[in-house]
């Protein structure tokens, strides 16, 4: 009997030092030798995915035993839809941060504090805006994938040979320099426009126009379009312009712009002379367009304390519910957003602004001078970012079918503030039906 | 039990086997009704009874799809009813569609069918022209038409100025955005013109020529002999426009989507392009559904369309009486 | 000659003139007219082939401008269509789709109408009433638990989604199949029970038989329909673009796939071809059943 409890005390012990060693040391072990393959979905395309698979690779040198395998062209319905069936991978990207309260709210997309408290990462890496628009009501759920800055496009070229210097400051200036750079055809159609006050089109949108004016989306949780009187002075400028090139007009010369993301974008190809677009069209424009004289500067303000700032936002990126290999995909979202090697080097592919303050610093990604305009605007203090709401970017919506009634001349000038209010209204009562408390 | 034979009757041993093999027979013939009818009694339970009950749940709740339903009341249908300011819209659109488009599409299809029974030579030739437009997939179709009326560039405007005419903005105007979608809509008139042709084809000679022999001019004998005897095929057509429009997306998702400069997959904010004027009720339904994911609320929505699509099927049946003439056959 | 006698013989040489010249001008001039009205009619209808074929063979620059016809030809676009978009792929997957579900309706749908027309049971009006109600309601009402119960089922972002259900039967293919059977006469099936069928060979050789205008049309129906459907692969694929049909595909075309107006037209006439080209083969079929349809409805 003794014998036999001795046996047994041996073997447990032989038990317990073989697995017990291989439960820390193995560990270890497992995670340097077993293999890893985990899926992660991008929206990019073409050239674009070629730039994130370069990255990719990089993170796998660093990471030997995790592969990753990337697809591209996603978008959050297909997120949403492959979360709900059950088919998630296990780290996403998307372009825009509209679903992200939607996510973060319903836990499709994990809270990632337990990974930034244990891997010790420090937040105040990240400019104030791009921890504003990845986290939703303090919960964080996403990283940021680079960063984008919008700013202004002009061509030098045509603004040299109507004999005006530099680009413009002001919106009166905008206005001016609009109307000189048009030119029409001999029926009266327009066939260089000079800047598209039309919204709804390429990257003309609200949110993107806001910080023009300096505009903002929501006060104390509610919808702010009729108390922020600068959005009824964008719209007032805007309607002037319209007004003046003749709204059909724009219309028929709209029909004829090229495609926004191909060769024929109306800027590239010399059909429009200023715009309002983001920093990585400095990218389609080598590869497109290499010949155009162009420049880039802040966006024309309203008010000369704005000048300098604009609208930024960022791709972000996530843990979906029902990913199979949570901590390989935080190793590869800490890689990418932090990563100072990575970020430069997707920042140079890419032509987007990188995501962490001391990236922005460094003097390679400054070397091109349309480019560092947009790192400026993005680490200026005024620039802002649209707010975090679980409907989405219902708001812009919303917003964006009433400014097409507006600029077509459906709404009347006085009745403005009203149909602003009535938007607001629209905008409350989504938020409400949405669950969000405000 | 034995009975005494009467005069006549059945031994009672044959009446028994009779009746057992009978009742054998019957079960069997329902084996044979419930084999039959067996894929039918799946899908039906699974694809329609089933989804309609959980509609009319899910109508009560708040679902996105990411967490489980969460129940509220009827606040789905106050949203519906009074805060939603796109369903109005949707609705005036899906409305217009039944009002317009329907007698145009019956209008257009008896008017084709008829010029084609007047047609002495090729009349071959000219069914095949005016069927060929039915058979273009939806899409192609629409792709096409959004090109052909690009308000710059397309051909139609080109034509237009040359002549002189006021060119319309097309897709890109909302006066002009739906009347663009029906023209898009008659052009693939054709199945609907056989249909028409088939029953025209099939109206008695006798019935003419007694009109004509009792005085009647063209317009007389249209109203008194072609119409009443197609009238069922009239019900047919104008039974399908009502339930087609009252399902009608993909046209206006896709020529929205085109024409505002966005792919479809890709922008579901350019539905209803321009200013709502597309915006029909089953793409506000898609939109809220499977865009926004408030599918709660979408299914309080579908909850409307259901009523909506059984009212107006039924007074459309109803209103047949009076005017539907179905020769011989008593119905 | 009596009178009536005179009368007959006036009778039979006026049926041997012809009609006074006047009538047979005025019947000229209207066949003119409704022929004019015909040849300006088609044209309408032709026009827009003319014009996406026309386009379809345009550079970028050109289908961007007001001009109306290409110069040079471009007939290289055709070949570029199938290089920028992996368009096979895409016809391969509707084949896959329109194939399977049209199967699936025949071999569902078939027994269905059968047991709706041809035999006599309880509730059978019922049934075909329920058929009559699924037929006319929008499809939207049913959509989102179908796509929830898809979801669980992990079959999003696949073609099944719309390709199981046919197997379960279809509404408007039982509905046409019963109302046609219901005009076969039964001696038909009466002769070949007296020869000893049980019902099942009466329905496979007998029906199936007599019934091919019928079911050919229903074959080319829902064929036809998978071809053309854009939001059952828009709601089930559009995660998933190895999936597409030709429909999603050319959805797409115009930003996806930074392709331009001329390449556009020419994807939107290869999609038309199939179709158009299986109706002249079939041209009889097509009719057949599209009155079918009609008249039988």
């Amino acid at each position: 009997m003794r014998r036999l409890t001795l046996a047994l005390a041996v073997l447990g012990a032989l038990l317990l030092a073989v697995f017990g060693a291989n439960a820390r040391g193995g560990q270890d072990a497992r995670a340097a030798k077993e293999p890893v393959t985990i899926s992660f979905w991008v929206p990019f395309t073409a050239r674009e995915l070629g730039v994130i698979n370069s990255a990719l690779a990089g993170f796998h040198k660093k990471y030997p035993w995790i592969t990753v395998k990337s697809t591209g062209n996603t978008n959050p319905t297909k997120l949403t839809a492959a979360i709900r069936g059950g088919n998630a991978p296990d780290a996403v990207a998307l372009f825009e941060t509209d679903t992200l309260g939607a996510f973060c709210s319903s836990g499709a997309w994990l809270d990632l504090s337990s990974h930034i408290k244990s891997d010790k990462l420090n937040m105040n890496i990240f400019p104030k805006t791009i921890q504003n628009y990845t986290a939703y009501e303090n919960k964080r759920c996403a990283l940021p994938l680079l960063a984008d800055a919008y700013g202004f496009y002009y061509n030098k070229a045509m603004l040299a040979k109507a004999g005006l210097k530099g680009p413009p400051k002001t919106l009166a200036q905008l206005s001016a320099y609009a109307k000189r750079l048009t030119v029409k055809n001999a029926d009266g159609s327009i066939k260089v426009l000079g800047f598209n006050p039309l919204m709804n089109w390429y990257q003309n949108s609200p949110v993107h126009f806001g910080p023009i004016t300096g505009a903002t989306w929501m006060k104390d949780g509610k919808s702010n379009l009729a108390g922020d009187p600068n959005w009824a002075a964008l719209l007032r400028w805007q309607k002037s312009l319209v007004d003046w090139f003749g709204y059909e007009n724009l219309i028929k010369w709209q029909a004829k712009a090229g495609d926004e993301w191909t060769s024929s974008n109306a800027f590239e190809s010399g059909k429009l002379a200023m715009n309002l677009d983001g920093e990585w069209r400095t990218a389609f424009v080598k590869a497109d367009a290499p010949n155009i004289s162009y420049g880039t500067a802040p966006h024309p303000v309203s008010k000369p304390s704005l000048y300098g700032s604009g609208f930024v936002i960022g791709s972000i990126m996530g843990i979906p519910k029902g990913s199979d290999h949570e901590d390989e995909a935080w190793l590869l979202l800490k890689y990418l957003s932090t990563d100072s090697k990575a970020v430069t080097g997707l920042s140079l592919g890419l032509r987007n602004v990188p995501s962490t303050l001391p990236t922005l610093r460094n003097p390679v990604l400054r070397k091109d001078p349309q480019f560092k305009v947009f790192l400026d605007i993005f680490a200026n203090p005024k620039s802002s970012t649209q707010p975090v709401l679980k409907i989405g970017a219902q708001n812009q919506t919303l917003f964006s079918t009433f400014i097409s009634k507006w600029q077509a001349g459906h709404v009347a000038s006085k009745d403005l503030h009203a149909g602003l209010a009535n938007v607001d209204k629209q905008i409350d009562a989504a938020i409400g039906q949405s669950g969000q408390v405000p | 039990m034995t009975s005494a034979p009467v005069a006549g009757a059945l031994p009672a041993v044959v009446v028994r086997d009779r009746r057992r093999a009978k009742r054998k027979a019957a079960w069997r013939r329902r084996g044979l009704v419930l084999l039959l009818m067996s894929p039918w009694l799946v899908g039906f339970t699974v694809f329609f009874a089933y989804p309609l009950v959980m509609s009319a749940y899910l109508s009560f709740t708040h679902y996105d799809l990411l967490s489980a339903p969460k129940w509220v009341g009827t606040a789905n249908y106050r949203y519906l009813f009074e805060q939603d300011q796109q369903v109005w819209p949707a609705v005036k659109n899906t409305l217009w569609l039944m009002v317009v488009f329907v007698p145009a599409q019956v209008l257009c299809a008896f008017g084709l069918a008829t010029m084609l029974t007047r047609a002495r030579y090729g009349a071959g030739v000219f069914r095949t022209i005016f069927y060929l437009p039915a058979l273009a997939p939806t899409v192609a179709a629409t792709l096409g038409f959004v090109y052909l009326l690009n308000p710059g560039t397309g051909p139609v405007n080109v034509v237009l100025e040359h002549l002189g005419i006021p060119t319309p903005l097309w897709f890109d105007s909302p006066q002009w955005a739906k009347p663009s979608l029906v023209l898009l809509g008659l052009w693939g008139i054709g199945t609907m013109m056989i249909i028409f042709l088939a029953a025209l084809i099939d109206v008695p000679r006798h019935l003419y020529e007694s009109a004509s022999l009792d005085g009647a001019n063209a317009w007389q004998r249209m109203r008194w002999v072609t119409l009443p005897s197609i009238s069922p095929v009239i019900l047919f057509a104008v039974v399908i426009g009502v339930i087609d429009s009252l399902q009608y997306f993909t046209q206006a998702y896709v020529a929205a989507a085109i024409a505002s400069g966005q792919a479809a997959s890709e922008g579901p904010t350019s539905a209803g392009y321009p200013e709502d004027s597309t915006l029909f009720y089953p793409v506000l339904l898609y939109l809220q559904a499977f865009s926004y994911f408030n599918m709660g609320y979408a299914s309080a929505m579908t909850m409307l369309l259901l009523v909506v699509a059984l009212t107006v099927t039924v007074l459309i049946l109803r209103s047949s009486r009076l005017w539907v003439f179905y020769a011989g056959a008593r119905r | 000659m009596t009178t009536v006698e005179a009368a007959n013989a006036e009778a039979r040489t006026l049926e041997r003139r012809k009609p006074p010249a006047r009538y047979r001008r005025r019947q000229f001039l209207i066949a003119v007219a409704d022929h004019s009205l015909l040849i300006a009619v088609s044209l309408m209808f032709l026009a827009p082939f003319v014009f996406i074929a026309l386009t379809s063979l345009m550079t970028n620059q050109q289908a961007l401008s007001p001009r109306l016809w290409p110069e040079p030809f471009q007939w290289g676009n055709y070949v570029d269509v199938f290089r920028t978009a992996p368009l096979w792929r895409y016809a391969l997957n509707t084949m896959l789709y329109a194939g399977l579900a049209t199967v699936g309706v025949l071999v569902s749908s078939i027994p269905v109408a059968y047991a709706l027309s041809r035999l006599r049971w309880r509730g059978r009006d019922t049934v075909f009433v329920l058929v009559l109600v699924a037929l006319i309601l929008p499809f939207q009402v049913t959509v989102i638990p179908v796509y929830v119960l898809f979801a669980k089922l992990h079959l999003v972002g696949s073609l099944w989604p719309l390709i199981l259900p046919n197997f379960l039967g279809d509404a408007f293919s039982i509905f046409l199949l019963r109302q046609f059977f219901l005009t076969i006469p039964e001696e038909y099936a009466d002769a070949a029970r007296v020869d000893g069928c049980g019902e099942i060979r009466i329905l496979c050789t007998v029906f199936l038989r007599l019934a091919k205008p019928a079911i050919a049309a229903v074959a080319l129906f829902e064929f036809l329909f998978c071809f053309n459907d854009f939001f059952g692969p828009l709601l089930y694929t559009s995660e998933n673009a190895d999936n597409w049909t030709l429909s999603l595909g050319l959805a797409q075309f115009r930003t996806i796939y930074q392709v331009e107006w001329n390449l556009t037209m020419a994807a939107t006439l290869i999609l038309m071809a199939p179709v158009i080209l299986l109706f002249f083969l079939a041209q009889r079929a097509f009719v057949e059943g599209v009155t079918l349809t009609g008249v039988k409805g």
